[in-house]
């Protein structure tokens, strides 16, 4: 007697991102166990990421190299304008790169930390001498007329806050903070300038500053593995300890992001979120990237080359890219798994090398094509993998034997996009893969061939008074093979529509117990 | 020829001038003192001082000469035959009576003469004697205080004062110039190490505190966090900054009171050196103070000693002045008897006649007669 076929439906599959922490038996299947190229779209879906867009029409003067700065420098007037960094060299503008490196000065490195304070931009690195940019052109910091104390005080962060600059990490003095006068980027040594040294402060006894930070009137000193807090910075002299946090720290300037109501950085043990963790005094459970907090520590440890970061809030996501290691994990900020912890989904392969957002909400990229804007479905005209892996799943009933009669999934978007159904057994990793395409959909433009043209083949010109509404696909792929679970797989190459995954219906038999 | 004057009176005229209380007074025998012969009675009464012991000259209570100076004074006027002859041959009658009575008269003449000269000279040196007595007699007297704690006065006869203080006197005199020269020699001290001295003495004093204010300041902002603040306006943390200020202004005080104090000091041991040289002359003072009362009846006694010298002159004076008186009185009687003879034997003889001055004798005797002549002593 056949016996009735079983539906499994899986909604919004992977919506929680990838979990790569919990057992993968038994896991809830709004998790996932790849999501590559993959974001949380805005109705809780796993769907492609964008790619970018390179406006720099000429990369000439990157040479192979890739733009590792990007910064959007806005001066008095809130004329904004955009300035970056690479192959040794400092650039203004986004099509055309127009080095404006100061002149008779070698710059050996592209680590620049770039900062705005009043109505000039400042550029500091490690062992590099500072450069301010005045809208106009870029000077070294030292031939700015009444600099003082500039010597020694080449940091390798600096943060813009309480009227002041404030420099940390200098070589051999990676516990001292300097701070300029007021409203005085270049005088280190006038005025109402100082510094602190937190060889008698870091609370575990020693530690060296890794990144500064402003949020609710306090001034934030990460560590390494501490963190210290300041209050009344407003008066550097007077300003006193807050707080202190042991055991958890910055591993990079770079990863701290504001989200304008918390400050996000990226600690040895993972995603952290200054508010929470002075709330609950780094308790575990603060981690924002638990359900990858080990790939994350693997890639941190492993990274030598730099890190980058970007918060969207326009994306709704906190992105940090390990250079060195092409991989960029993005974290959806809209909201927080039970635990506390952000979804997470990773893009690897990546070829970002620098983020920022500008203040009409875009991202820009930073790559070896020069700035690019993080927008369309292809990266630069090529095509990604995106790529979705559930993980085991039982449904329910892991001792029975399950044959996979039916895959259903539907398909938002993806626009004559070549689908790759994957499903394999028993944690095999030989997927059996079933490929289809989605439809069809272009759109209709006012004016343009709305009553038949001269040429009705030409799909490029659709028949149509409107645009149909989103496109979706929903096939039936068949199915063979059994086993007690079942990982399903979808990949697809985005090239130039989006594509999200809405559901995945399994239609399967249940055998028997093993 | 004898001295009818001198020597035995041989007539009322001579034991007139002879006796005691006249003009001329013997020598050898027992004289009234000079205070009888001025008629005054001499106290027997102990002088309150005991007056200079000057010895009384011989003649001490007649005029002081001895009678071979007032031998010499008077002249010697010989009362020998000759003389007597001469006499009886003038008053002799005749042309050479005249004669003679011119002769004599001229003789007598001359030897006025030559007796006034004499006096003179004999004036002259008796007076000198009376100087000389007054200065023995003037001379002063040495004398010695002794103090009720030891200590003596001495004048020496050269008017040298010679002061001596007792043993405790001079060991306390001693120690206090002797302070009184450590006190002035540290007075004279510069005062730099004195007033790093008192400096170094309260900051002693203060760095305690200053220690504990340091620890505390540095808990607290060890708390606060901010030891490692270093500012361009203060230095470090303005706690730190004022701190340091308090503190730097504390040694300025502590500088200024040291040099203060230093000084202060130095006008104190300026002052008590000066206490102790004004203390060690006290004894000296007290000895000096003491012969004060000695001093008054020293010059009491020599108010009387000078008055008494002076009444001892006076007196000896008024007898040389009386015996010279007499001397020009017989000078002159001897030159008138001179220049009546001179006379009478000049005029023309018209009758004889007796002598005059025989008449004389015969008529008033002869002691009348010398003492009409002024031949008396």
């Amino acid at each position: 007697m056949s016996q009735e076929l079983k539906s499994i439906n899986l909604i919004a599959p992977a919506f929680r991102g990838v979990n790569t922490e919990d057992s993968p038996i038994a896991q809830d299947p709004s998790f996932a166990d790849v999501a590559d190229n993959a974001v949380i779209d805005k109705r809780g879906r796993i769907a492609a990421r964008k790619g970018f867009e390179v406006i720099t029409t000429s990369a000439t003067p990157l040479g192979s190299n890739p733009i590792t700065v990007i910064h959007e420098f806005e001066d008095g007037a809130g004329v904004t304008e955009v300035l970056s960094a690479g192959n040794n060299k400092i650039f203004k503008g986004t099509t055309t790169l127009t080095d404006i490196t100061p002149g008779s000065y070698t710059i050996n490195d592209n680590n620049w930390k770039v900062v705005n304070f009043n109505n000039k931009a400042y550029f500091f690195q490690k062992n590099q001498e500072p450069v301010v940019y005045d809208g106009t052109s870029a000077v070294k910091l030292s031939t700015v007329s009444g600099a003082a104390g500039i010597t020694g005080k080449y940091g390798n962060e600096v943060l813009s806050a309480f009227g002041r600059l404030w420099v940390a990490g200098v070589t051999n003095d990676t516990s001292t903070i300097y701070w300029s006068d007021l409203l005085i980027g270049h005088d280190f040594s006038g005025g109402t300038s100082g510094s602190i040294n937190l060889d008698k402060v870091w609370p575990d006894g020693y530690d060296e500053v890794v990144a500064l930070s402003a949020h609710n009137n306090l001034l934030i000193i990460f560590g390494r593995h501490s963190i210290v807090v300041y209050q009344g910075a407003e008066a550097p002299a007077t300003m006193s300890l807050a707080d202190t946090i042991n055991g958890v720290g910055c591993v990079d300037r770079d990863t701290v992001q504001y989200t304008g109501t918390d400050v996000i950085f990226l600690s040895h043990t993972g995603l952290r979120s200054f508010g929470r963790v002075i709330q609950e005094k780094s308790m575990p459970i603060t981690s924002l990237s638990k359900t990858v907090t080990k790939d994350i520590i693997a890639l941190l440890q492993n990274e030598t080359e730099s890190f980058r970061s970007v918060y969207s809030p326009e994306e709704s996501f906190y992105l940090i890219t390990f250079a060195g290691q092409t991989t960029t994990y993005c974290f959806d900020t809209r909201g927080t798994l039970e635990d506390g912890s952000f979804r997470a989904t990773r893009w690897p392969s990546s070829v970002f090398k620098a983020y920022e957002r500008l203040q009409n909400g875009k991202v820009y990229i930073g790559t070896t094509h020069g700035i690019s804007e993080y927008k369309s479905y292809t990266d630069n005209n090529a095509k990604y993998r995106f790529r979705y892996y559930s993980p085991s799943l039982t449904f329910g009933d892991p001792s029975r034997v399950k044959f996979l009669k039916k895959i259903k999934p539907t398909i938002v978007g993806g626009n004559s996009s070549s689908i790759f159904m994957k499903f394999a057994y028993d944690f095999n990793t030989a997927y059996r893969t079933t490929k289809f395409t989605t439809g069809n959909q272009l759109p209709a433009y006012f004016g343009i061939n709305e009553f038949h043209g001269d040429d009705p083949g030409d799909e490029s010109n659709p028949l149509s008074e409107f645009t149909a509404g989103k496109l979706t696909s929903q096939v039936s792929l068949n199915a063979a093979g059994g086993g007690t679970s079942i990982v399903v797989g979808l990949e697809a190459d985005i090239n130039g529509s989006e594509l999200s995954l809405q559901e995945i219906n399994i239609l399967a038999l249940i055998g028997k117990i093993l | 020829m004898s001295n009818l004057l001198i020597g035995n009176p041989t007539s009322e005229y001579e034991r007139q001038i002879k006796a005691p209380g006249g003009i001329y007074q013997n020598a050898t025998g027992s004289s009234p003192t000079i205070a009888q012969g001025l008629n005054m009675t001499p106290t027997t009464t102990a002088p309150l001082f005991q007056m200079p012991s000057v010895a009384p000259p011989e003649s001490a209570y007649s005029t002081g000469l001895s009678p071979q100076q007032q031998a010499s004074l008077l002249g010697t006027i010989p009362a020998s035959e000759e003389s007597s002859g001469l006499l009886s041959g003038l008053l002799g009658g005749g042309g050479v009576s005249n004669l003679l009575g011119a002769g004599a008269g001229a003789l007598l003449a001359q030897q006025a003469y030559r007796r006034l000269g004499d006096i003179g000279d004999r004036a002259m040196s008796g007076a000198e004697d009376i100087a000389q007595l007054g200065l023995e007699q003037t001379q002063f007297r040495p004398f010695t205080v002794t103090s009720a704690t030891g200590g003596m006065f001495g004048v020496d006869p050269q008017g040298g004062t010679t002061m001596t203080l007792s043993p405790e006197e001079q060991a306390l005199q001693s120690s206090l110039l002797g302070g009184a020269g450590q006190f002035f020699g540290q007075a004279q001290m510069p005062t730099a190490e004195r007033e790093a001295a008192i400096y170094d003495r309260m900051r002693a004093t203060m760095s305690p505190e200053e220690e504990r204010q340091r620890l505390a300041l540095e808990e607290r902002l060890a708390s606060q966090g901010r030891l490692g603040v270093r500012t361009a306006q203060y230095g470090g943390a303005p706690e730190q900054f004022a701190m340091a200020q308090a503190q730097e202004e504390a040694r300025n005080r502590a500088m200024l009171g040291a040099m203060q104090q230093a000084q202060t000091e130095q006008a104190q041991q300026a002052a008590l050196g000066q206490q102790f040289l004004g203390a060690g002359y006290i004894p000296q003072a007290q000895l000096l103070a003491a012969t004060q009362p000695a001093m008054t009846t020293a010059q009491i006694q020599q108010r009387g000693q000078l008055e008494g010298a002076g009444l001892f002159g006076e007196a000896r004076m008024s007898g040389l002045e009386a015996l010279l008186s007499s001397g020009i009185g017989q000078a002159n009687l001897f030159g008138q008897i001179g220049s009546g003879l001179l006379s009478q034997s000049l005029q023309p003889v018209l009758q004889p006649q007796s002598s005059s001055i025989e008449d004389l004798i015969k008529q008033y005797g002869i002691g009348k007669v010398q003492e009409l002549l002024g031949l008396g002593g």
